[in-house]
């Protein structure tokens, strides 16, 4: 069976032959495992693809996001990193003052640029499932541009000067969205991270008011193009799972063993489960009998036709050898 | 006459403003100081902790309680220290070396202030030194220490031998938290107790503090 159309029936929950394969990586990784990482994605091919970007005009980025130093991202946004291999943080946000601050933000309009015609023949090109070169993350971004624990006292009581600029983040993402969905991509993407370790950041209740109608616009401009959308969300998100699903969300990458595979089992059918395997423990320091059966209970508990995709993250730490396994244990749990 | 529920409710609802004003009248009209803090303050924030671990309070909720809390502690500070009021313990909180995080750091800071505790917050990236520094010079009686990050895990453990081979490790209680740490992980490395989350370290640390 082809890539595309293993995807395409495990989110139809068509019974794939497997389900389809995809390992994350983070530029650490490369840097203290290039060997291991060579083998993995050679023995465990991914069924996922992103395509080639050009754009016209060159989003204004400085610096590199993953060395030591200072980066300055598209939106304007500078972040200070002590380490290499993984993104740095912001220190100092560019709107400290709501009133003043706000013309200080750079609209990353050049990522409308893209070259349209090397996409598409990207698409044509490839039997993989071709996710689309754009993610919308208004609240991570806005936690960018405000500062995290400034954006958070926001949101307790949001001033209008906020909501206008939300709408306008808004208008832009959709705006982008509309682009992508008009090429020949699979899919688009979109994360936030909504969940602490044990429950989510902000209430359910804000993030319905605030947040959950920005991702229906999304979700609704790539399915009336036939689009499918995924999307990633760290922590601890139960509480939002049944709107992401009531909002036609196809896929969810998120913490599954931080919230409880039990749990989670009420969703079985409704949602493709994008990965993961827990990156926090099993990966790092778990054995390889711990990563089978960490598996095998995803399996018993998620699967559903379909509806489960076999992703991990090779981040931070992760042993080589326990990513390899999440792929073996897959491959074997679907073997003849 | 200050109505003193109102500050009970100031700092429950996050009201900066109000936490203030009726701090002052307070004052104005002769309530003692120690009183406001004890009897009204430290219980709204402990009721916040208490609506956070029950999942009614989140994140936004909780900073802006304690940016209300803030806001009166700025007005009795002082008048504490006139009147010889002891804090009710010292607490030296970074996120440890290597890691710029600091949103869980300043989330436990926050709640922590809000329970009465003097905080000593090192800020991010803190070496071992500081932490001792803290310890010696400003006789914290808990180090805590926060990590986002796997690879900075180690720094935890590296801080709490360099505490050791200071000689210093029996006059400091220490507690971990962060992502990637666990229950599990804190006890490996002879921490003395973990916390998933804000309001759990602040009974921690008084269960420290009041032997």
């Amino acid at each position: 069976m082809k890539s595309r159309e293993r995807v395409r029936r495990t989110l139809e929950f068509e019974n794939p032959d497997r389900p389809p394969f995809e390992l994350w990586v983070l530029p650490w990784t490369h840097l203290h495992y290039p060997e291991e990482l060579e083998e993995i994605q050679k023995s465990f091919p991914s069924d996922f693809a992103g395509p080639p970007l050009e754009y016209r005009q060159k989003p204004a980025t400085q610096g590199n996001p993953h060395r030591i130093g200072s980066y300055v991202d598209e939106w304007g946004c500078e972040f200070t990193n002590i380490q290499d291999g993984v993104i740095g943080e912001v220190k100092t946000p560019l709107i400290l003052d709501w009133e003043q601050d706000v013309e200080k933000v750079h609209f990353p309009r050049e990522w409308l640029t893209f070259d349209r015609g090397l996409v598409n023949e990207f698409c044509r090109s490839t039997d993989l499932y071709v996710r689309a070169g754009c993610c919308p993350r208004p609240f991570e971004q806005l936690q960018f541009l405000r500062g995290t624990e400034n954006l958070y006292m926001d949101l307790a009581d949001p001033p209008k000067e906020f909501q206008q600029f939300l709408n306008k983040m808004h208008s832009f993402y959709c705006e982008l969205l509309e682009e992508w969905a008009k090429t020949e991509v699979d899919s688009v993407m979109i994360m936030d991270d909504w969940g602490a370790q044990k429950s989510l950041l902000i209430s359910p209740r804000s993030w319905r008011q605030l947040f959950k109608p920005l991702y229906k616009d999304y979700i609704d401009i790539a399915h009336s193009r036939g689009k499918t959308v995924f999307m990633h969300s760290d922590g601890h998100i139960l509480g939002i799972i049944p709107d992401l699903i009531e909002l036609g969300l196809d896929a969810l990458n998120s913490q599954v063993f931080c919230m409880g595979l039990d749990r989670l089992a009420a969703f079985k059918g409704q949602i493709t489960f994008w990965g993961e395997i827990d990156r926090q423990r099993l990966l790092p320091e778990g054995s390889l009998q711990e990563i089978r059966q960490a598996v095998s209970d995803f399996h018993q508990a998620l699967y559903d036709s379909g509806g489960v995709i076999a992703q991990c993250e090779f981040g931070l730490a992760a042993k080589p050898q326990n990513v390899r396994e999440v792929f073996k244990a897959w491959r074997d749990n679907f073997s003849l | 006459m200050a109505d003193m529920q109102q500050l009970y409710d100031a700092v429950l609802n996050g009201d900066a403003n109000l936490a203030r004003s009726v701090t002052e009248k307070a004052i104005e009209d002769g309530f003692p100081p120690k009183d406001l803090l004890d009897s009204y303050m430290i219980p709204a924030m402990d009721e916040v902790g208490r609506l956070f671990e029950e999942d009614e309070y989140f994140v936004p909720e909780l900073l802006i309680s304690a940016r209300a809390m803030k806001s009166a502690l700025e007005i009795l500070r002082p008048l504490l220290a006139e009147g010889g009021v002891e804090p009710v313990g010292k607490v030296a909180i970074g996120t440890v070396k290597g890691d710029l995080h600091d949103i869980g750091k300043n989330l436990v800071a926050a709640m922590l202030e809000g329970g009465g505790f003097e905080v000593i917050d090192l800020g991010v990236d803190v070496g071992p030194e500081k932490f001792i520094a803290a310890v010696k010079e400003k006789g914290v009686q808990v180090v805590a220490m926060s990590a986002l990050l796997t690879t900075t895990m180690p720094s935890m453990k590296t801080t709490l031998q360099e505490i050791q081979a200071a000689g210093i490790r029996d006059q400091v209680k220490v507690m971990v938290g962060g992502a990637p740490v666990t229950e599990r992980y804190a006890s490996e490395i002879g921490a003395d107790a973990y916390s998933d989350n804000a309001s759990a370290a602040v009974t921690i640390a008084r269960s420290f503090v009041n032997g």
